[in-house]
């Protein structure tokens, strides 16, 4: 004869625990891999824009970025990013430069794409389009979400690459040329792998398309 | 070789500290301590000791606040005396504070970096010559950007025929940095090091001791001559810093 035996209450209780305790874990694992997950998606149908023209879309992993351009501040500056943008040539390309909560960079069109990176000689690429005058401004403030361009330690070699500010940088103020400002979608570039202090971020995230608002 | 290469590469990574400061000035470990100047010169200090150059052959520790708190107003009021049209000139935007500067295991006042437009300054450097030393410094800054203006064979042919300078300013046991009673064409036993060094040297005493000289000039005939040739040729970058 099979005697039952009864869970007493406080195995009952530690069961109980155990099961949300494995639920709680399974759930996190696959909550916590996926870094998107509570960043919000900007759906552009439904914004508007003042000066639409001057409006680039920039897609990454957790979304769309949407970046105001000043031509009035940086001319030749702005006309090259825009023309950078309509060719596709900032499509695929690395944020290998990658500050915590300072900055992330990217643009590097020769050595900077994720199908050929070359972390030797990251950094140096050319976009085969000459280099620009720096366009300082003494009045533009890189506060959280500016973009600039950036530029090897000698001003007027500004090409490509440019950066976006995740905090205000005081110190930038007159030192690069200024492109525009994130408008929305500041909050997904935060998701974007950092290389810790390193200074280059290896296996980086990357921009999947670059385009203009009005070609969208 | 190419797991020699990917080892070189991760431990080149993981041994920069690469933020915003970094990312202007190629110098780690810095912090802004005065940024609005009226001659736009920005100040930073190093929060944490910091090695730079090739072979990291530059190091510097970081600076007690306090420390620097106390001699800020004097560094201040003798860079004041450079406009921002001339330190635009001499390539000059970035002093950078630090404690126990050393180049080469050699200690040092100062560093000057055009290319970063960068002077790295002790702030521990000896007491009695510290306002001298970052006019001295300044002075390799401005002829490093103008080497037209500072041609080392000309400034030479001043002294006798018999005087010949050190190969080097580092490899010569000339170190000595007090004003020579009689001078005889140079004005300290530094001066006597190199070309480069006995400029700086003449042009760090009119900047703050220009009575002394103007004086000391009336029964030297060579350091006349040099003196002269330092007001010249400064008057060619800026007519107003002496």
């Amino acid at each position: 004869m099979i005697k039952t035996i009864k869970a007493s209450k406080s195995e009952k209780i530690l069961f109980i625990f155990l099961i949300c305790l494995s639920i709680f874990a399974f759930t996190s694992f696959f909550l916590l891999k996926n870094k998107c997950l509570f960043v919000e998606k900007n759906n552009l149908s439904k914004l508007k824009f003042n000066y639409p023209d001057n409006i680039a879309v920039m897609n990454v992993e957790c979304g769309n970025v949407i970046i105001e351009l000043y031509p009035d501040i940086s001319p030749k500056a702005v006309e090259r990013f825009k023309i950078l943008i309509e060719q596709k040539m900032y499509d695929g390309s690395a944020f290998y430069k990658v500050s915590e909560n300072t900055f992330v960079q990217a643009g590097d069109i020769e050595y900077g794409n994720i199908n050929n990176l070359d972390y030797s000689k990251i950094g140096s690429g050319k976009s085969g389009l000459g280099l620009l005058k720096s366009e300082l401004s003494n009045d533009f403030k890189f506060t959280k979400g500016s973009v600039g361009f950036a530029r090897a330690t000698e001003f007027d070699t500004e090409d490509s690459e440019f950066f976006i500010t995740l905090k205000e940088i005081p110190i930038y103020q007159g030192e690069y040329t200024p492109i525009g400002k994130v408008v929305y979608g500041l909050d997904i570039l935060t998701k974007i792998k950092t290389g810790n202090k390193a200074i280059y971020v290896l296996r980086p995230d990357y921009i999947k398309t670059f385009r203009m608002f009005n070609s969208n | 070789m190419k797991i020699l290469f990917l080892f070189i590469l991760i431990f080149h990574i993981s041994h920069v500290n690469a933020d915003e400061i970094y990312n202007l000035i190629k110098i780690p470990n810095l912090e802004i301590y005065k940024l609005k100047n009226d001659n736009n010169i920005r100040y930073l200090s190093a929060k944490g000791n910091f090695k730079i150059g090739v072979n990291n052959n530059i190091s510097c520790d970081k600076v007690n606040i306090n420390n620097l708190n106390s001699k800020f107003p004097l560094i201040e009021k003798n860079l004041n005396r450079y406009n921002s049209n001339f330190l635009n000139k001499i390539k000059l935007k970035y002093i950078v504070f630090c404690e126990n500067l050393f180049i080469s295991e050699i200690n040092t006042g100062g560093i000057p970096d055009n290319k970063n437009r960068t002077l790295i300054l002790d702030i521990n450097f000896n007491k009695k010559y510290f306002e001298r030393m970052i006019h001295h410094e300044i002075f390799h800054m401005m002829q490093n950007t103008h080497i037209e203006f500072f041609d080392e064979d000309k400034f030479s042919s001043f002294n006798l025929t018999s005087f010949n300078y050190a190969e080097c300013s580092t490899c010569s046991d000339r170190l000595n940095l007090d004003l020579y009673e009689k001078t005889d064409g140079f004005l300290t036993e530094y001066s006597k090091s190199i070309p480069s060094e006995d400029m700086a040297e003449i042009f760090s005493f009119l900047m703050t001791d220009k009575e002394t000289i103007e004086d000391k000039i009336n029964s030297d005939k060579i350091l006349n001559n040099k003196v002269n040739f330092i007001k010249l040729n400064l008057a060619k970058i800026d007519k107003n810093i002496l």
